[in-house]
């Protein structure tokens, strides 16, 4: 197991050197720059001055080494967006909100998604299962921003409940144990993945039911609730948690709609605006950073495979 | 003993204003005077001081930190500001600012003439790329004295032509004679020299270390999330807030209308109203009441062509095409009239020089008949063997995309052509235009000072448009540079825009109508009351707005 962690973390540097080689050499291929003026365009000699301040002035191939050298030393250099701070501040800033934002709605998605999946399956076919098929449909085909526009429509501006954002720059309770402010954003950001949950939820145990071992442990005399709990639901868990895998990345690295229509000053524009401002530094740590998560998440579920189902077996040992 | 002196006197002048800036009878009490202004936060934004950036400074509350040399009236006349009087040398080379005594930073040091040359000197720096420096280079004989030369740092900034002669007095040399070199230095902001020296550029995104000469200063900064500014205390200048705090709340464009609707904002800017909002403003009593409409900064919508290559090269398929555009039907359904007129020629009505008269209408009117005929005689009869065209934008939002579709669809449409249209990224677009490798594509242009070299001197051949007149580039350049006869130095610029619309330059399409969509208890003469135009609004170029909005009783 420990050597094919070892394995597994060795393979992940590999990951992220190719994509910090393809991400490099993807957006210096982009046309424009991070220096092209909108309105007029900078003088050559000032454009020079410019370049060279940066080091945009080096063969590309020489900026990649120069950028890894220092990223390895934890300095990925100056965002052009926010001159006066650095890549590493900027995330750690940015990144601490985004992270709530994401666990909050992991939660809610997870709670809401997990008890709804589960109440359809135990409910097969009966209206409470249509009911929650056709609620995941609408969470899952309704994109976000178009919920939290509706959100902020409805709930702050036609009935002033609730705050249309600012993320616990409004009324807090119990110290700031819960903002006002956080309820739209987090059900709205929760609501398309509390639709893939519940959806592989009740897939996964409408399977799980029809499993012969299950008649069997029925026929064995074993109590409707112990076969559910101990069973059915440990059994339907590995579809699970392969879904958490996927949303967990997803979540914790924001979304520019959902920061940016509720003001949540987090990490999400940036993975956009750094793109389109041609901001290297921050395009590099930003594509990075997701690499990394990705890596890392992936590897804990499939450990998390080992620990619920004892047959799955990781590093290749073979049964005797 | 020097700054004892200045204290006092500050402090005298401080009370002195603080007296003479009662507010108004219908003031709401001093702790509710708030404004609470949206900031987009989808904008790449670095400071707050134009000296440092001017395209990435933090706009919903930038340049309150400082005074210009001049400030502009409601007419766009020159006033003082800083700058209490300024004359010009017999050569007409040299302008000589004085500032008013008594000006002071916040942190009670003498603001000096010393200030402003620092921050010239800064701005020129080859070190500092500063994005504006393309304009002293633009404005050609009133460019600063060998401007760029030290941008290019083939001299050093102790050679700029802003030198201060005393505490009290500037002088700016220019390459050559400029008259309306006071109404450039509208763009004279300061920087602390001292700050600038100790803290670097961005002295002023941290309160710790920022310093204000301007009616604000700054409380609490969280970029991307919320602007703090509070009355400074210390302000000796012409126009003392009467708010006593000024809140930037970062939020998506797209909920600006909302935030205002939910009475979390009290200001909109145009340009973030969409269409439905606007319906929506049309249809309220109060809201269209409370709707501000203004020249802004005389911003005209075109098509661009490259004219130095097929088909373009031809005058008659530049002439249809400017024919072919049915403006009137794109004003009144695409934009709204409320948002912008009917537009034959660069300089909008009202602006310098401008055709008032509508005198150069017939040069671009629609007639698609004759548009038709032009495009025959070019050798596409009926549109046939015109080659496809693409047309690109410039990373346009759904607002000035739907515009410059129907821009495309009525010129299809009226020729019996193939028009594409392509919104591409905003850098890629700016690339291929500087670059004059641009067949096809619409933009705008707004002004940046209030002059007509500056619209036209666009385009000049030197300029961003592969256009070529020699005529036209002779005028401009005569024009600009004229001295004591304002009659004949605007019949040039007249006669130069002339030449651009009957050449076809450009195809021009509306003039835009900015505007401000305020609170009603968010008062102000300076924007309530109409200017001798009959426009009220916040006018471009009158920041003394800053110093008279109030908030009424709500």
């Amino acid at each position: 197991m420990t050597r094919y962690i070892l394995g597994r973390i060795l393979s992940l540097v590999f990951v992220l050197f190719a994509v910090s080689v393809i991400v490099f050499s993807v957006m210096h291929a982009v046309p424009g720059g991070p220096f092209d003026a909108t309105d007029g365009k900078l003088p050559p000699a000032a454009m020079e001055n410019i370049m060279r301040k940066y080091g945009l002035d080096k063969p590309v191939w020489q900026q990649y080494l120069n950028y890894m050298g220092n990223a390895l030393r934890f300095d990925f250099g100056i965002p052009y967006q926010q001159p006066h701070t650095t890549v590493a501040a900027l995330i750690r800033k940015t990144w601490g909100v985004t992270v709530q934002v994401g666990i909050m709605t992991l939660i809610v998605a997870f709670g809401i998604g997990i008890a709804a999946g589960m109440f359809a399956a135990y409910n097969q076919n009966s209206w409470v299962d249509n009911l929650v098929t056709f609620t995941t449909t609408l969470g899952f085909t309704v994109p976000n921003f178009v919920v939290a526009m509706w959100f902020i429509l409805f709930f702050a501006v036609a009935r002033q409940w609730l705050p249309m954002g600012g993320w616990g720059s409004s009324q807090c309770l119990i110290g700031s144990f819960f903002c006002t402010d956080w309820i739209l954003p987090v059900i709205a950001y929760s609501l398309a993945p509390m639709a893939v949950v519940a959806r592989y939820t009740r897939a996964s145990i409408v399977d799980v039911k029809r499993a012969d071992y299950i008649r069997t442990a029925r026929a064995k005399g074993v109590s409707e609730r112990k076969v559910m709990s101990k069973h059915v639901f440990r059994n339907a868990q590995i579809p699970m948690v392969t879904a958490l895998g996927t949303e967990i990345p997803n979540l914790i690295t924001g979304s520019i709609f959902i920061e940016s229509i509720f003001r949540i000053n987090g990490l999400g524009k940036f993975f956009v605006t750094s793109t389109l401002n041609r901001d290297y530094p921050m395009i590099m740590a930003t594509f990075l950073l997701i690499a990394l998560l990705w890596g890392i998440t992936y590897l804990l579920t499939d450990i998390a495979y080992t620990v619920i189902d004892p047959r799955v077996r990781l590093g290749g040992r073979k049964e005797a | 003993m020097k700054k004892l002196l200045y204290s006092l006197v500050s402090t005298l002048l401080v009370f002195g204003i603080a007296f003479a800036q009662e507010m108004p009878a219908d003031a709401a009490p001093t702790e509710e005077q708030v404004l609470r202004v949206p900031c987009d936060n989808t904008r790449n934004e670095v400071t707050f001081d134009f000296a440092v950036s001017v395209y990435q400074r933090y706009a919903c509350v930038s340049d309150l930190f400082q005074d210009t040399l001049i400030d502009l009236d409601k007419d766009f006349n020159v006033i003082p500001a800083s700058a209490e009087s300024w004359s010009v040398s017999e050569d007409g080379l040299t302008w000589t600012f004085k500032l008013k005594p008594g000006l002071m930073w916040s942190d009670g040091t003498p603001l000096t003439a010393y200030d402003y040359e620092a921050t010239y000197r800064f701005s020129a720096m080859p070190d500092t790329a500063w994005d504006f420096t393309w304009f002293y280079s633009f404005i050609g004989p009133g460019g600063i004295k060998n401007w760029d030369k030290v941008v290019a740092g083939e001299l050093p900034p102790e050679e700029l032509g802003v030198v201060a002669v005393d505490d009290l007095t500037l002088e700016v040399t220019t390459e050559g004679p400029f008259p309306p070199l006071p109404g450039v230095m509208k763009f004279a902001f300061v920087l602390q020299k001292a700050a600038l020296e100790a803290h670097g550029p961005y002295y002023n995104n941290d309160p710790a270390t920022s310093v204000s000469a301007g009616p604000f200063m700054l409380e609490s900064f969280d970029p991307g999330n919320k602007i703090v500014l509070v009355k400074n205390p210390n302000y000796t200048g012409y126009r003392p807030a009467r708010l006593e705090r000024i809140e930037g709340i970062y939020m998506a464009p797209a909920t600006f209308f909302a935030a205002f609707e939910a009475g979390e904002v009290d200001r909109v800017p145009y340009e973030y109203l969409t269409p439905a909002d606007f319906t929506i403003i049309e249809n309220d009593p109060e809201l269209s009441a409370n709707y501000f409409r203004h020249f802004g900064d005389f911003r005209t919508d075109y098509l661009l062509f490259d004219t130095m290559n097929p088909p373009f090269d031809n005058l008659d398929v530049r002439k249809a095409f400017a024919m072919a555009l049915d403006r009137d039907a794109i004003v009144k359904n695409v934009y709204g009239e409320i948002k912008a007129m009917p537009a034959h020629s660069m300089l909008m009505p009202g602006y310098p020089a401008s055709d008032t008269e509508g005198e150069l209408a017939e040069y671009q009117a629609f007639n698609c008949e004759k548009a038709n005929e032009h495009l025959a005689a070019a050798g596409y009869p009926g549109g046939e063997g015109f080659p496809a065209l693409e047309m690109w934008l410039r990373g346009e939002g759904p607002a000035m995309a739907a515009v410059y579709q129907a821009s495309a669809a009525s010129i299809a449409q009226c020729l019996n052509i193939d028009i594409q249209v392509s919104n591409k990224d905003g850098k890629v677009y700016t690339d291929a235009m500087n670059a004059k490798e641009l067949q096809f594509g619409a933009v705008s242009y707004g002004m940046d000072f209030l002059d007509p070299s500056n619209l036209l001197g666009i385009w000049v051949s030197s300029g961003r448009h592969a256009w070529v007149n020699e005529e036209f580039d002779n005028l401009v350049a005569e024009a600009s540079a004229l001295v004591g006869d304002d009659e004949k130095r605007t019949q040039m610029f007249k006669d130069a825009e002339r030449i651009l619309v009957d050449d076809v330059g450009g195809v021009f399409i509306a003039h835009r109508w900015q505007g401000d969509l305020f609170k009603p208890y968010v008062l102000g003469d300076s924007f309530r009351v109409p200017d001798s135009n009959g426009i009220s609004g916040v006018h471009w170029g009158n920041d003394n707005f800053w110093g008279d909005v109030y908030i009424g009783q709500k």
